[in-house]
């Protein structure tokens, strides 16, 4: 049950070598890439400098 | 002084000393002590049979590495059957309503699973949250489901013990108090509560072993995946 890699027949080339839904090799390459990516976006939403709204004058 | 319905899941306390340990050391003091002896009694001998079986059923789909978990699942089985079992006597505190007690049991071993898992075939480990076959564009959003699957494994498996058997105390104390109620004023219908308890009681006897029985299934199905 673990490990059985039906992806052995598909001959990718290119980006689909590496970055495939086939072989255990491309998925977990696709699961690195998605996590690097929501890591990304959380840190640029953390990290991002807060815009300092002017302040409202008296009527 | 007055019960609720919820008295029942207090953890026991007796002079400011919790007796929820004791209540969880109980059921290891109905297992017959091993012996020197080939054949024992026949106390012994069903008992050894019974763990055998366990033992066997939870072991065949798992490879070599995956026998090293056979005490701790053997065990666990063992202790939550006798646990269960044991609360459906009348004014017995049954530990596994306790959610804490639950939690403090799925967790540990689901993440020993996925630790195993991670560290012994990272790739294939990680491999596994995305679908063979997903179409492209479905790709990042059934990863994130996939993940979300996994962490919530063990909150599924302690919430899951703990519903079952809370729920089956509950709906016992429930209808046991209906029939009590009605007795002295419409027996007949004392009579069908008293039917409806007893074949409810009779489920809650298969509940509480096939609780116990899924909970070290889905751990060793959890095991199968990572070792």
């Amino acid at each position: 049950m673990a490990g059985h890699d039906s992806g052995s027949q598909h001959q990718f080339t290119g980006f689909q070598k590496y970055f495939n839904s086939y072989t255990i090799t491309g998925r977990r390459n696709y699961v690195i890439a998605t996590y690097t990516g929501v890591a990304m976006l959380v840190l640029y939403f953390k990290l991002r400098p807060k815009k300092k709204t002017p302040a409202v004058a008296d009527k | 002084m007055n019960l609720s319905f919820f008295d029942q899941f207090t953890s026991p306390c007796l002079l400011g000393i919790p007796l929820i340990l004791l209540s969880m050391l109980f059921p290891a003091l109905l297992l017959p002590t091993p012996d020197n002896r080939w054949i024992t009694n026949r106390f012994a001998t069903l008992q050894l049979w019974f763990s055998h079986l366990i033992t066997k059923q939870l072991m065949t789909p798992l490879n070599k590495a995956g026998h090293k978990w056979a005490l701790i699942l053997t065990s666990l089985m063992m202790f939550l059957l006798l646990i269960n079992l044991l609360g459906l006597l009348p004014y017995t505190f049954t530990p596994t309503t306790q959610l804490s007690m639950n939690m403090a049991l799925a967790f540990p071993l689901w993440l020993a699973t996925l630790l195993t898992g991670l560290r012994n075939q990272p790739s294939a480990s990680l491999g596994h949250l995305l679908p063979e076959g997903t179409p492209t564009p479905l790709i990042p959003a059934l990863i994130m489901i996939e993940t979300t699957s996994l962490l919530i494994r063990p909150l599924a498996l302690g919430v899951r013990l703990t519903a079952n058997l809370t729920a089956g105390h509950l709906l016992i104390q429930l209808i046991s108090t209906a029939t009590t109620a009605l007795l002295p004023l419409i027996p007949a219908v004392s009579l069908l509560t008293a039917s409806i308890l007893l074949l409810l009681t009779l489920l809650e006897v298969a509940v509480a072993m096939i609780q116990a029985y899924v909970f070290v299934l889905l751990l060793s199905l959890y095991l199968q995946e990572n070792i």
